[in-house]
């Protein structure tokens, strides 16, 4: 009785592992969903693009794009935009996205069809500033949508000199 | 080639952070993004969103709209694969990538990084394959897991001596070679060299470190120690290092029944049924429990306390009995189906990371969750759980398309339907707009312009006032009268070339200014005729290749509405495989439970057997029962 009980506690200490049957059938499922990720992927990436065209033509494509760096002066909480005065996007961060945007992501918070001409773009955020106090700033400008795709940049950015926060708009280069 | 540098650290720090043991890993700096979409991309990536950035990273390639970012965003690619467990496609873009475009040193991270991929997915050729190619340049704080993954691999190959041979020559920093000792301890015990190993192990069962991943191990490394003298009939040196297994801690069971034998085996019952008894009282799943119900009536009978043996027997035969039929219970409801179910739906409130990172890490309140627990801390489990999690997801993303996909059918016909009925108006409207000779007229104005400039023609571009008062004065000066010579008519004539030099001196003084008015109005009529003709062509454009376009998001429809059908097709077949894989598990894990139950019974059965006979042969004789 003892010498099994102390067989078994011994190899379960080490490597587990499971039968040979069960790793080849684990691993033919394995490799059946990796092929099926790989391919699914592929098919939304078709997807993807179709659903851009169809939706966003490049003529008249205007897109917003959310950035950030090194984020001491500002915790952010959500950021609104307006386009010729009608809101178009209100999106509220989660922690794990505002640091997403601190460590060098840009978030498309909005992407739509503009005729060519002038129009202004008003952004507020919204967060935490220096000493954790409620801050509300606001950002515009006013963009030619010409043709072809415009990308606008609302950046936000630590002022060291003034331990402040900046808001920008820009285009896209 | 910094920023190539720079992408694989942040991936390769991801990694680190991840791993289920502590790193030195530093923060890294923050990626300069100059391609919109690949910030896009690295924003999906960071938070966990492996899948939508794959799906945007290969959009934005096929797109080409990451000029400035074309290096870092294939190695991107393969980082993104691995984690979202396409480790075959992240070696395969690695080794295409890797072989001709990148530094050593970033090759070394990449291949040590797909080594414990496959390993952890029990790829042990491939791990080994990978270790072997990693060269010189691996970075510092990287070299101890290193070591400690080509001695887990060797081990888990049954290549001991190797392992021994990759640990025996490592000096790592604190932390790391504590795990690298435990290891090589357990290798050298399998390997049949038990003082080696038991030298190795009472080094990590004395660590003096308070952290609680280290007082498992601690602990771990004590039991295992523990067991391996007993094993080699030296109680006397199995309990005191048994002792010194913490009594809340995961290992606790395993330690006071093993403490219990170490006891027996010396021959002192009386002090084996006090860890057995108090073992006796906890939870029956864990086996250790299982075990002390038969332990206990063990040392009671060599005590001589035939009763009592007897009754614990019997209670012994009675708890295994029921808890069979726990389990014959659960049994039914895993192959009744639902059981995935109830675990991911305890789940379906976490956040939304898939992929290589994702580990269930709640049980259901179901009735085979108390037997699952061991299957749950086991690897293989936990990756099958993931892929099914992970295949359930693309069932709902290929749902999700194939709705969209028909309403991608009534944009178009909406647009085929709208195009059709403005076609005429367009036309009609089109052929009443002549552009060339408003294009003309244009031309002819800054023609004029032009000249009035090169011929100073003052009076050209005055103001209807002053060409009046011009006009009128030269009437005025042609007046016979005023060619006869008298002082008044001189003092006429005098004021007339006066009044003609002021208009003069007037209309030189305004003539760059309006010179350039001109110029800015033509400037800013041409601005619109550009914009009119620009707009223009693209109408004609639309006239010519709209319906062309149409038809190329009709073809690309229809090609991929198919496409999601049979690959939803397969990922059902797919789910289902899974699924039956998983409650496979499940239900060989609980029978497992039964067959240990079922020997426990018997052997408690022949215990008692043995109990009744020693009580008549002592009824028969002499004896009393005590």
């Amino acid at each position: 009785m003892k010498h099994l009980y102390l067989a078994a506690v011994v190899v379960s200490l080490a490597v587990s592992s499971n039968s040979g049957v069960a790793q080849d059938s684990a691993r033919d499922l394995d490799a059946e969903v990796q092929d099926l990720k790989s391919e699914v992927l592929a098919l939304n990436r078709e997807l993807f693009l179709l659903e851009e065209e169809l939706l966003f033509p490049a003529n008249s494509q205007v897109a917003l794009f959310v950035s950030m760096d090194v984020g001491d002066f500002f915790a952010l909480d959500s950021v609104q935009v307006k386009i010729n005065g009608k809101e178009v996007a209100n999106y509220l961060y989660s922690e794990k996205e505002a640091e997403a945007l601190i460590r060098g992501g840009v978030h498309r918070i909005h992407i739509e069809n503009l005729k060519a001409g002038e129009h202004e773009l008003v952004a507020f955020f919204v967060g935490k500033g220096p000493q954790g106090r409620d801050y509300r700033r606001g950002a515009e400008m006013t963009f030619e949508k010409g043709l072809g795709a415009k990308y606008m940049e609302l950046r936000i950015s630590d002022r060291q000199s003034k331990l402040q926060p900046e808001f920008f708009i820009s285009e896209w280069e | 080639m910094k920023h190539l540098c720079a992408t694989l650290c942040l991936l390769l720090i991801g990694l680190v952070a991840s791993s289920p043991v502590y790193s030195d890993g530093d923060a890294g700096e923050p990626v300069v993004v100059r391609d919109p979409y690949y910030g896009d991309v690295l924003f999906h990536f960071y938070k966990g969103d492996y899948f939508n950035a794959i799906v945007r990273l290969t959009a934005a390639q096929k797109r080409g709209v990451l000029t400035h970012h074309d290096e870092d965003a294939e190695l991107l690619r393969g980082g993104l694969a691995l984690s979202y467990g396409l480790h075959d496609e992240a070696g395969r873009i690695f080794d295409a990538l890797l072989a001709t475009k990148t530094r050593p040193e970033i090759r070394d991270r990449t291949w040590f990084f797909l080594a414990k991929i496959r390993y952890q997915r029990g790829y042990l050729d491939a791990a080994a394959d990978a270790l072997a190619a990693i060269g010189d340049e691996l970075p510092e704080n990287l070299e101890p897991e290193r070591h400690v993954l080509a001695a887990n691999v060797a081990i888990a190959r049954g290549q001991f001596d190797q392992a021994i041979t990759a640990l025996e020559r490592w000096k790592g920093p604190k932390g790391w070679s504590d795990y690298a000792r435990f290891n090589l301890g357990v290798a050298l015990v399998r390997a049949g060299r038990f003082a080696e190993g038991a030298n190795w192990l009472d080094k990590v069962g004395r660590l003096g470190d308070d952290r609680p991943e280290m007082l498992g191990l601690r602990d771990k490394a004590n039991v295992a120690l523990g067991y391996t003298w007993l094993q080699n009939d030296a109680p006397e040196r199995a309990r005191p290092v048994l002792q010194r297994v913490r009594l809340k801690g995961p290992f606790s069971n395993k330690a006071l029944l093993g403490v219990g034998w170490a006891d027996s085996d010396s021959g002192n019952f009386r002090s084996a049924l006090t860890p057995w008894n108090e073992l006796a009282g906890r939870d029956l799943l864990d086996p250790a429990v299982q075990e002390s119900l038969l332990a206990v009536p063990y040392a009671l009978g060599k005590l001589d306390a035939t009763g009592q043996a007897a009754t614990q027997y019997e209670n012994a035969i009675v708890a295994f009995s029921q808890e069979h039929q726990r389990l014959t219970n659960a049994i039914a409801d895993i192959e009744a189906g639902g059981m995935l179910d109830r675990l991911l739906a305890v789940e379906a409130t976490a956040d939304d990371t898939s992929g290589w990172y994702w580990r269930l890490e709640e049980m259901p309140d179901a009735t085979e969750s108390r037997y699952l627990y061991l299957l749950m801390a086991e690897h293989g489990f936990q990756e099958a759980l993931k892929s099914y999690r992970d295949l359930v997801e693309l069932r709902a993303n290929l749902l999700g398309w194939r709705d969209r996909t028909r309403v991608f059918r009534e944009i178009m016909d909406t647009r085929k339907a709208g195009y059709a009925a403005r076609l005429p108006r367009i036309e009609a409207s089109l052929a009443s707009a002549d552009m060339q000779a408003l294009r003309n007229r244009h031309d002819r104005l800054a023609a004029r312009l032009q000249r009035v400039e090169a011929e100073q023609n003052l009076f050209a571009l005055a103001t209807r006032r002053e060409q009046q008062l011009a006009d009128e004065i030269r009437q005025v000066a042609a007046n016979p009268v005023l060619k006869r010579s008298s002082p008044e008519i001189d003092d006429v004539n005098s004021r007339i070339r006066l009044l003609q030099g002021v208009l003069q001196w007037q209309a030189e003084q305004d003539f760059p200014a309006r010179v350039w008015r001109q110029k800015k109005q033509l400037h800013d009529v041409n601005r619109i005729l550009v914009g009119a003709e620009r707009a223009r062509l693209a109408v004609d454009d639309a006239r010519v290749n709209e319906p062309a376009r149409l038809l190329d998001f009709d073809d690309r429809v229809g090609n991929l509405t198919p496409r999601i059908d049979t690959m939803l097709a397969r990922v059902e077949a797919t789910i289902e495989r899974q699924r039956a894989f998983l409650d496979g598990l499940a239900v060989d894990e609980l029978r497992a439970q039964q067959e240990r139950l079922d020997t426990y019974t018997v052997q408690a059965r022949f215990a008692l057997a043995a109990v009744y006979d020693r009580a008549t042969a002592a009824s028969n004789g002499d004896g009393v029962e005590p």
